[in-house]
């Protein structure tokens, strides 16, 4: 983001970022950036709370009148705003109660029909879901169905020499758009009801609680010990995050 | 929970002490008061419409989001599995401050937003993005933008 900032800025144009890793913004030295107290993945604070929002957009945006960068501004917090922390958020639990998953896995087809099974199971919740965020679905990385992106995927346990099933798409990616979108249908079905959510306790659930996240644990195996270098580096972070190992 | 500080010290030193290259001139450019500003929003969280191609690793490419899009359809296929998306999943607005935005022109706060805004995906080396900033910029002026956000994820 700070290099984008270094362009853009000799082309004319005046920009101002978002900083969450401050020794970045440090050596990359930007013009102009607010470094804000917040975790990855949420530049503007809290979902759902606009005065927080808007105080971090207004800040930023007023560093744009500053011209004698680079600069790294503080974001100062609101008086009455508080910081929401996403692990201190600890109620929220999958409003199904999935099979728990067995450590090793084995029996492949047995595998297959349990995720199919986990997908009809969550299905309801996943419409609820899109009901209460106002149609907005988070999956549709493929033009797959649930059902064919399991198959393929189970078919890459089976074979790990497996052709790309995405047309356009090396198998690596295929793999990665894949799982992100059957992990998009099983986030957004388990936010149903999002009250008390939080990255921690959905990545906890995903990986230790349903067969889809044992399924992924077992793709990165694959794919760590694989002879192809591109899938062997797409296995150390592309399926499961740091905070799961 | 995704704070740097809750990952392992050989985690951190992966994200931290990355090859960055070395910008020992940082241009900053003047522009009118904020209020007469017309602004866009830059995002590199890997955002695009449901239409478009997914993001590419490693390649400095990027997708343009109209103002006038349903924001509601912006799906994600940024490659990065370490940063929170339980935020995003509940409001769009936090990685892209959409509607903060309008409301602060409604204020009168800034003078206007762009026809366009843009998204690229983090995680790409920072030169990758050389090649098309400059297309970008003549983008962005052509839309008289003079104030552009970048938000990272």
């Amino acid at each position: 983001m700070g290099g984008l900032a270094h362009y853009l800025e000799k082309a004319g144009i005046p920009t101002s970022q978002i900083s969450l890793i401050r020794k970045h913004t440090e050596e990359l030295r930007p013009p102009r950036a607010l470094f804000v107290p917040f975790e990855l993945g949420r530049p503007f604070g809290n979902p759902n709370d606009p005065d927080l929002q808007r105080a971090v957009l207004r800040s930023a945006l007023e560093l744009l009148t500053e011209n004698n960068g680079p600069i790294i501004a503080d974001f100062k917090y609101l008086d009455d705003c508080k910081i929401q922390d996403s692990s201190s958020m600890t109620g929220w639990a999958c409003p199904v109660n999935l099979e728990k998953p067995t450590s090793v896995v084995k029996d492949l087809d047995k595998l297959a029909s349990q995720l199919m099974q986990e997908i009809r199971l969550l299905e309801p919740w996943y419409h609820e879901s899109m009901k209460n965020l106002k149609g907005r679905k988070l999956n549709g990385l493929t033009n797959y169905t649930n059902e064919e992106l399991i198959i393929f995927l189970i078919n890459f346990i089976k074979n790990p020499n497996l052709d790309s099933f995405i047309v356009n798409e090396p198998i690596e990616r295929a793999l990665k758009l894949a799982c992100d979108d059957l992990k998009y249908f099983y986030f957004q079905a388990a936010l149903a009801r999002p009250d008390g959510a939080s990255d921690l306790k959905i990545n906890e659930w995903l990986y230790r609680r349903t067969h889809l996240g044992k399924a992924f644990l077992q793709i990165r195996e694959i794919c760590l010990n694989h002879t192809s270098k591109k899938l062997s580096i797409s296995g150390r972070t592309n399926f499961v995050p740091n905070a799961m190992l | 929970m995704v704070y740097l500080s809750d990952w392992s010290k050989q985690q951190q030193d992966v994200l931290l002490n990355q090859d960055l290259p070395k910008y020992n001139d940082t241009a900053c450019v003047n522009g009118p008061p904020l209020s007469e500003r017309r602004i866009a929003i830059i995002t590199t969280s890997g955002l695009h419409q449901r239409t478009d191609r997914v993001f590419t690793p490693g390649v400095g490419e990027y997708r343009i989001i109209p103002d006038d899009t349903n924001m509601d359809d912006l799906i994600m296929s940024h490659v990065s599995t370490n940063f929170d998306r339980t935020g995003f999943y509940q409001d769009l607005n936090t990685v892209f401050p959409i509607d903060r935005l309008r409301e602060l022109l409604v204020n009168k706060e800034i003078g206007g937003i762009a026809s366009y805004h843009y998204s690229f995906m983090g995680a790409t080396p920072p030169t990758a993005q050389e090649i098309v900033a400059s297309d970008l910029a003549d983008n962005l002026k052509g839309d008289s933008v003079n104030g552009a956000i970048l938000a990272g994820v």
